[in-house]
């Protein structure tokens, strides 16, 4: 029994269980909502060529919203990709970065830093998590950032969407089949709105942070730090051009401290640029606090020839497929802003 | 904790792999150990009213072997009856007080003590009850091992909803070695699987009908009533019947045979072969240590009659301390004493119609009457008060045929509960003359893989579990 137990049952019950795994991941990939934009855009990330990329741009929707990868390139050459998410924290982004770290090789990273100022947990945890791929990151992300209640999910993320079968339809079966191939988005989202009465006057006033949130951070982004210095990647800290803003003082507060745990971070306060950048705020805001596509297109190409001439980075040489796409991606955006 | 968590789906792959892995000796302190670890993740505080009971039980049970006094007996019956009426019953009984009172012209108001019922009370309250009665009748021996009696009263599996298993037939199984058995392990793993299915797919998902109507009956017309009633009844079969199926499934996995509990009931052709269906552990319970010291049916019909009016209001009670699981709990006598009487008189109608006794028209209608009748009397079992469910009753007679109103269930969760409604409906009848486990090890390979990948993507797929659905707790789980 015992023998034929161990020479013939134990290795079928192993492909039985490897199947039923695969069958599992299959399920759960039809079942998983289709995700383009709006941050977490781990499936069409991955489709990126190895060590395509010259800058990941990280941070929360200010991060999506405000930077365009393709607009980026078309004035500097530099590729790159926005591994944001909505409301996500440091702790979140340490993690997206350390994947991130796992098939590109960027030369900087550039981490919109408005999220110093969330609580340990925000609001779409279980969005910003659950699209990693899985890997120990993922794990690491579940156990270290998540809420303990979403822990369950996150591990098996039937348990959110499972209730969608009776949505599901052959694109959704397609779509598992056929993981989501490149796209012009880059991990940016356009947004083609100005809301009313936006861009007249800002609204200024320190966001609300515990001491204890704020500290822990504080530590998330040294970490952060200590991986891009770890990588070879320079990190380039930002607060980007927005009408809902903490005061002047306590930006330079933050600069300092983020170059008190390396001095090596580019910081930079742009919240109050406007004019410089040639942005304006009445037509380029989409609320108080984000840029809207146009606007995106003006700090982007600003941004791209303030990473080249002011940072000094330097396209990487690309294959000639790729550069044809990243060409092709910003026509693209020159068409589609035109109209 | 109870099944059907991630925590379970942890806890039971390392308890069963340590357990084969341990020798001999030390695999039923491991089972101990593990079984209380599973018991202390409902509460702390619950152990201490175990472990009372365990020694209350095994001193009594050591006291009887020695000499077979009824003082002791009585003793320990007292005290561990006390214990369960204080924790579940003193509110009830207090609020019966108080109502008597008033209704004598004094004025009495009814405290609401803040007692926490000990998850699995009235469960093994009942095992440690029979295991002494057992002794004193000397239908088994007093267990000497203290430790085999605890894990016999607080393993796992039938900790915390039974079933209520038997000192004679469990007992034993601990002081026999348990190999490592594939085809028992991968029966047992099947009937969890079988459970898991009734109680994600079915109960669950006709709970949130069941809910909607019984929350507010007199939005609805007659036939939603009546089809609530209905499916309270099969929510209720799924529900505890799965919760049985795991625990038998898990048990049998490390090699352990506990009590069945259901056999088909609602396939029975009367209320009573219905009892001797449906929760079969209690219903034995019941029979072998209230029925027959009552007098069963040895003193005449009408004490016999009596005695089926007693243990049948005292089950109900069993089930709940509140006036609604009395009357359930009455209806089912009654039942049964009507039944009993105008027996002679079916029968001669039978012979007047030509129906012949193990016909199918017959057995089909006489399926048909039970089921309607231990469906009527389940809307007391779920109604929050005896108005709420004589209201039930009352719609469904009198009521508007439909109201058009959300029942809880779009079209499609409609039809998922179908489709389980269709598997159970094939699973059951093919019951009736097979054992499915036996029919599944004995399936080829590939149907087998089949059959088990049915079952797993029906429950992650179309369960009622996780973020959006509403899971239910098992019925007879942590408040009994």
């Amino acid at each position: 029994m015992k023998s034929r137990f161990l020479r013939r049952e134990l290795p079928l019950a192993a492909v039985f269980l490897l199947i039923t795994a695969l069958l599992l991941n299959f399920v759960s990939d039809v079942l998983r909502p289709a995700h383009t934009d709006y941050g977490s855009t781990w499936s069409a990330f991955r489709a990126e060529p190895e060590d395509s990329l010259d800058v990941i741009y990280l941070g929360s929707s200010y991060a999506y919203c405000d930077f365009n990868p393709s607009i980026v390139y078309d004035s500097s050459g530099l590729t790159g990709y926005v591994m944001a998410g909505s409301e996500q924290t440091l702790s979140i982004t340490y993690w997206y970065l350390k994947e991130a770290f796992q098939t590109q090789s960027p030369s900087a990273v550039v981490l919109e830093a408005t999220s110093l100022f969330f609580a340990q947990y925000q609001n779409y945890t279980q969005l910003n998590i659950d699209l990693m791929p899985f890997s120990p990151n993922k794990l690491g992300a579940i156990f270290t950032a998540a809420e303990p209640d979403l822990r369950t999910g996150l591990l098996f993320d039937l348990w959110f969407y499972h209730g969608r079968w009776p949505e599901i339809r052959p694109a959704d079966i397609k779509r598992a089949l056929f993981p989501i191939q490149r796209d012009y988005l880059k991990g940016f989202t356009a947004i083609d709105e100005v809301k009313e009465g936006v861009g007249v006057e800002p609204y200024v006033a320190d966001r609300e942070v515990s001491d204890e949130d704020y500290a822990a951070n504080l530590s998330w982004l040294r970490k952060i730090l200590d991986l891009c210095e770890e990588h070879g990647a320079t990190p380039i800290i930002t607060f980007n051009p927005t009408y809902t803003r903490c005061t002047q003082e306590t930006y330079e507060r933050i600069g300092q401290e983020i170059l008190a745990l390396d001095e090596n971070v580019i910081f930079c306060n742009w919240s109050e640029m406007f004019e410089e950048i040639g942005l304006v705020p009445t037509a380029h805001l989409y609320d108080g606090g984000h840029l809207n596509q146009d606007g995106a297109a003006v700090f982007s190409a600003w941004l791209g020839e303030f990473l080249s001439e002011e940072v000094g980075l330097v396209p990487r040489e690309q294959a000639a497929d790729n550069t044809a796409h990243w060409q092709e991606s910003a026509q693209w955006w020159k068409d589609y802003l035109a109209q | 904790m109870t099944f059907l968590t991630p925590q379970f789906f942890c806890f039971f792959p390392v308890t069963a792999l340590v357990f084969f892995l341990l020798p001999q000796r030390a695999r039923n302190p491991w089972l101990l150990l593990a079984s209380w670890f599973f018991y202390l993740c409902a509460k702390p505080i619950y152990l201490t009213f175990l472990l009372f009971t365990i020694a209350a039980s095994y001193l009594t049970g050591r006291l009887l072997e020695r000499s077979r006094r009824k003082g002791a007996l009585a003793s320990c019956l007292v005290i561990l009856g006390l214990l369960l009426f204080v924790f579940k019953y003193l509110n009830f009984a207090l609020s019966l007080v108080g109502r008597g009172l008033n209704l004598l012209g004094f004025s009495f108001s009814t405290p609401v003590l803040d007692i926490l019922l000990p998850v699995g009370i009235s469960f093994y309250l009942f095992q440690a009850m029979g295991y002494v009665i057992d002794v004193y009748r000397d239908k088994v021996p007093a267990e000497r091992n203290l430790l085999l009696y605890a894990l016999f009263l607080s393993f796992f599996p039938h900790i915390v909803s039974g079933p209520i298993d038997r000192a004679d037939q469990l007992l034993p199984q601990f002081k026999v070695e348990h190999r490592f058995d594939w085809d028992e392990f991968r029966a047992g793993l099947f009937r969890f699987l079988w459970g898991a299915f009734k109680k994600l797919v079915l109960a669950d998902r006709l709970a949130v009908l069941v809910n909607t109507v019984f929350s507010a009956p007199q939005d609805f017309g007659a036939l939603q009533l009546a089809g609530a009633a209905v499916a309270f009844s099969l929510q209720l079969y799924c529900d505890f019947s799965s919760y049985s199926d795991m625990a038998l499934g898990t048990a049998r996995a490390m090699g352990f045979t506990l009590m069945e509990n259901f056999r088909i009931p609602f396939f029975s052709r009367s209320i009573a072969e219905f009892w001797r269906r449906w929760h079969m552990s209690l219903s034995f319970w019941f029979r072998d240590y209230l029925y027959i010291p009552l007098g069963g049916s040895r003193k005449g019909t009408v004490r016999k009659y009596l005695n089926v009016l007693i243990v049948f209001a005292v089950s109900g009670l069993w089930h709940g301390a509140a006036m609604t699981f009395v009357v359930w709990g009455l209806l089912n006598g009654l039942y049964q004493v009507i039944g009993g009487v105008t027996a002679p008189l079916r029968g001669r109608l039978h012979s007047v119609l030509r129906l012949k006794e193990d016909g199918w028209p017959l057995r089909l209608w006489q399926i048909f009457c039970t089921f309607l009748l231990a469906t009527a009397a389940f809307v007391f079992f779920k109604a929050g008060s005896v108005s709420t469910g004589l209201d039930m009753l009352s719609g469904m007679l009198h009521g508007p045929l439909w109201v058009f109103t959300s029942m809880g269930l779009d079209r499609w969760e409609l039809l998922a509960a179908l489709f389980g409604l269709v598997v159970l409906l094939a699973v059951d009848l093919r019951s009736v003359n097979h054992d499915i486990t036996a029919d599944y090890l004995s399936a080829p390979r590939l149907v087998r893989w089949l059959v088990l990948w049915f079952l797993l993507f029906s429950c992650v797929v179309l369960g009622s579990y996780g973020a959006g659905y509403d899971a239910q707790s098992f019925i007879y789980g942590f408040s009994f």
